[in-house]
């Protein structure tokens, strides 16, 4: 293929990118449809305008590798500014987004498809050239026909822009900004703003960066939360469990039919016996195949013989005890487990998708059989401080319902003027009886009623001793506690 | 600054077709326009650099 040829290839690109992207963003949809442009959506818009700016380039100057390799940068960034400005919305409902729609999708979805493209188009261009077409040009080339329309081209949509560009964003040092008004000619309503300008904190994963919780961080001391004089629960025993286990306890449940107990670890589903002094069956859960589980952090009996372990991610899988009948789980559950194949089969793996409680982690479980739901508590992280119930119901694992816990009025637990102080709690192990969510703080040591009804916390009680608790269960009269140091304390219930 | 940003390709180009004995002229103002429109995507970007997802 010829010189010329690859040289009319690249004014038609040119000539695209100016008038499809660019041109019709500013004529038909900044000054037909008065849309503005927010802050990102100006420099992709300008990201393409430099990439048939350096075509230009091309054209007059030859496909010099410095040009070539500039056009690539321009369009792996602008990728980066498309996935960057989308991922603002991307995660939102069907034909949620930000600004106008352009043939069923927003603008800055559209972004990255273009610069992705144009990348495309640049690496297509370059393998279509010749030797002669890479050499040193000696002086500027001629632009005629295609190659001069492109420029004259561009210098109008670029001049269109300034023109857009002067009334929304203003000369300098005034920036775009992120959530612009809309483009009109007259000055009254001009917006010219410096607020990219001040300060904000510089992070890389923003909102993302959510610390993981540790149930070691809090303060277990009762004299320094949030409720004072709060009754306490009286220790009926205290021991310490010496069961083999892998890892240390991380969520407790109970089984009244069966008298048994379930455990969790970090990877480990345990059935122990109503004693706690022999475990009949267990396995240890592969958490990183397929669907990530995390630490598992909560643990409940669905039926006499399904268990639920809760990831702190507010993953889960739900296992089947195998009622021994069948000896080639070797096989069957290779895929599953880490060892311990014939005790349980795998039912479903999957995610809780919550509302209030997004971007915050859990670190207990519990299930309501009167309701047939599935129960988690949230902590509280560095960005979001209250406590979240969320209720899953357990014939689909679909959010149910959700709400944050209220101070009862009149109740013992008065709220406290601008300080009801429940966001300082930290709930790590959660049981439920007779429609009560019982949910055990590992900071300030402390055990709130939460009536499931009413949503309201009805009474609240200090539990003396528990360091780190990580698992409750009720049994009988008696709640069960367990620690992350292995230790099984015996509490009467209230 | 958007504003200055085409200002400066408008002039760029126009060096291009008009001037093109100036070429490094025009190639330090493409250069400009580049950074300047890094930094400002920056700018705007500052509070998470990377793609708002789930990591």
């Amino acid at each position: 293929m010829g010189p010329p040829r690859l040289f009319t290839f690249l004014a038609i690109a040119v000539l695209a990118l100016a008038i499809v992207p660019v041109g019709s963003a500013v004529f038909v949809l900044g000054f037909i449809q008065g849309d503005s442009p927010c802050v990102l959506c100006w420099e992709q818009r300008i990201g393409m305008a430099l990439i048939a700016l350096i075509g230009l380039f091309v054209l007059r100057y030859g496909a010099r590798p410095f040009y070539l390799g500039l056009s690539i940068l321009v369009g792996l960034w602008g990728t980066y500014m498309g996935v960057r400005h989308s991922s603002l919305h991307l995660a939102r409902d069907i034909g949620q987004g930000f600004s106008v729609e352009i043939i069923g999708a927003h603008t800055y979805t559209w972004s990255f498809f273009i610069f992705w493209c144009c990348t495309a188009a640049i690496a297509l261009l370059i393998m279509m050239a010749q030797q002669e077409d890479l050499a040193a040009a000696h002086g500027p080339r001629a632009l005629r026909g295609l190659n001069r329309a492109a420029i004259i081209v561009f210098l109008v949509v670029i001049g269109a822009n300034i023109v857009q560009a002067f009334t929304s964003t203003g000369p300098p040092p005034f920036v775009g900004q992120s959530d612009p008004v809309r483009f009109s000619f007259n000055p009254r309503h001009w917006v010219w703003s410096m607020g990219e300008f001040e300060p904000a904190p510089i992070a890389f994963r923003g909102r993302w960066a959510v610390e993981k919780p540790d149930v070691a961080s809090v303060d277990p001391n009762p004299a320094t939360g949030p409720f004072q004089g709060l009754p306490a629960l009286a220790v009926s025993s205290r021991r310490t469990l010496n069961l083999p286990w892998r890892g240390t306890p991380t969520g407790l449940a109970y089984d009244a039919a069966t008298d048994r107990f379930l455990v969790t670890t970090q990877d480990g589903v345990y059935l122990a016996t109503g004693a706690l002094d022999r475990i009949e069956k267990h396995t240890i859960v592969d958490t990183l195949f397929s669907v990530d589980l995390g630490r598992f952090v909560g643990a409940a009996f669905l039926d006499s013989h399904t268990v639920l372990a809760v990831g702190e991610n507010k993953s889960f899988v739900v296992l089947k005890e195998n009622d021994g009948t069948r000896t080639d789980g070797a096989d069957r559950n290779f895929r599953y487990f880490l060892e311990s194949f014939d005790d349980f089969d795998e039912v479903t793996r999957s995610r809780f998708t919550t509302v209030r409680a997004r971007m915050m982690y859990v670190m207990s479980a519990a299930f309501d059989p009167a309701t047939n739901s599935i129960f988690t508590v949230t902590v509280p992280n560095a960005t979001a401080k209250r406590i979240v119930v969320s209720r899953f119901d357990r014939g689909d694992y679909t959010l149910a319902g959700e709400f944050v816990p209220t101070l009862a009025a009149g109740a013992p637990l008065a709220p406290q003027k601008d300080a009801p102080g429940l966001e300082r709690l930290y709930v790590t192990a959660a049981a439920i009886a007779d429609g009560r969510l019982y949910a055990l703080s590992a900071a300030h040591s402390t055990l709130l009623t939460i009536d499931l009804a009413s949503h309201q916390v009805v009474a609240a009680h200090t539990v003396p001793g528990p360091d780190r608790p990580t698992g409750l269960a009720i049994k009988g009269s008696d709640f069960y506690i367990v620690t992350a140091s292995g230790s099984l304390l015996t509490v009467g219930r209230p | 600054m958007e504003f200055l940003n085409l200002v400066l390709m408008f002039v760029t180009a126009w060096l291009i077709w008009k001037r093109p004995e100036k070429e490094r002229v025009a190639r330090g103002l493409l250069v400009l326009s580049v950074v300047l429109m890094v930094f400002l995507f920056m700018l705007g970007a500052r509070t998470s650099l990377l793609p708002g997802l789930n990591y």
